[in-house]
């Protein structure tokens, strides 16, 4: 997996005072290491992310990393690593998409077939959604998502039809 | 051969044509925005430029290939629906964004001493074709797949890229001499 360093112009408009982006980069540093790299693929890495985030404040909470930093600091980091997936993820060609979702099947607790209904049914995804992406990025996104499952469903069906 | 009279109200019967074409195609675009995908993202005070990787994306014919091996009609209809709903987006988008970046450079404008009168032609310009070409665009997109206008969208999304990347250099040179002359 490549993870990427934060970008400096992302840490120099989200943070007022330049002594305050070593925490976040460490945080970030340390998020990535203990946390995103052992989970399978970007899209898991994204859905793992948004669960972080509160539903009501927006806010981002990470015990662990808020231990070794500070709850601000580890929230600051969590939303950029947030957005840095996702901005990966809606980059993805289709076909790098569905494979995404194959590795995110998968890797899920829960049968392959329950777990694409849900998500064709309720859509989460949408949830997963970052603050202040690029709108015509984020329709990118959900719409590559909704294509990526009907794929992945054609194919299951084929798959069937013609074991 | 027509003469010069002939030539200039064909230029500008054809230049109010365009200006048509570009209004129509601001407010038609609205219409997939109306129904909201990301009503919580549609917020226009914030829009900026998409970035180019994703202007790219959004017009790949690679995926369209892909889409189109697996032999499945529904698949097909399925993927012209949504990716023409999401280029017409990015239309309605980079048509807000230009708009919204022509206004603050236009209220900055009012205030400034030294205007330049090249420089501002070459933005009101570029402002003129960016609007133009969204115009092509949205017509384009409803008639033809989104990937068939993939360069003139690469180039549209360029365009307004550079304005916005123009703007923004004008905002820092004004600021600094009205530093510096307060000082």
């Amino acid at each position: 997996m490549l993870i990427p360093k934060l970008p400096k112009a992302t840490i120099t408009n989200t943070m007022n005072a330049t002594v305050r982006l070593v925490p976040v980069q460490a945080a970030y540093d340390d998020l990535l290491q203990r946390s995103l790299s052992k989970i399978p693929c970007d899209l898991a890495r994204l859905i793992y992310l948004a669960s972080t985030r509160d539903y009501n404040s927006g806010n981002y909470h990470h015990d662990g990393l808020a231990a070794r930093f500070r709850p601000d600091v580890a929230g600051k980091a969590l939303e950029i690593a947030h957005r840095q997936v996702f901005y990966q993820l809606s980059a993805y060609s289709l076909e790098d998409l569905v494979k995404q979702l194959r590795i995110y099947l998968d890797s899920s607790h829960e049968s392959a077939a329950d777990v694409l209904r849900i998500w064709q049914k309720l859509e989460p995804y949408r949830v997963a959604i970052p603050m202040e992406v690029n709108p015509a990025v984020a329709r990118l996104f959900l719409s590559n998502v909704r294509l990526a499952l009907a794929i992945w469903r054609f194919r299951q069906e084929q798959a069937l039809k013609n074991p | 051969m027509i003469g010069i009279p002939t030539a200039l109200l064909l230029g500008t019967i054809l230049l109010l044509l365009l200006l048509f074409v570009a209004a129509r195609g601001s407010v038609g675009a609205r219409e997939p925005t109306s129904r909201s995908d990301v009503p919580l993202l549609d917020d226009e005070a914030a829009l900026d430029p998409c970035p180019p990787e994703f202007v790219a994306r959004i017009f790949s014919p690679d995926d369209w290939e892909f889409v189109s091996a697996t032999g499945s009609p529904q698949l097909e209809k399925l993927f012209r629906r949504e990716r023409k709903v999401v280029a017409l987006a990015w239309v309605h988008q980079t048509s807000l964004a230009v708009r919204r970046i022509m206004r603050e450079h236009t209220q900055a404008a009012r205030h400034s001493r030294d205007l330049q009168f090249v420089t501002e032609s070459k933005l009101v310009l570029l402002y003129a074709e960016l609007m133009l070409l969204c115009g092509m665009l949205f017509l384009a997109i409803q008639s033809a797949e989104p990937q068939r206008v993939r360069g003139l969208a690469i180039y549209a999304g360029a365009l307004s890229q550079r304005l916005a990347q123009a703007q923004h250099d004008l905002q820092t040179m004004t600021a600094g001499r009205e530093f510096h002359s307060a000082s």
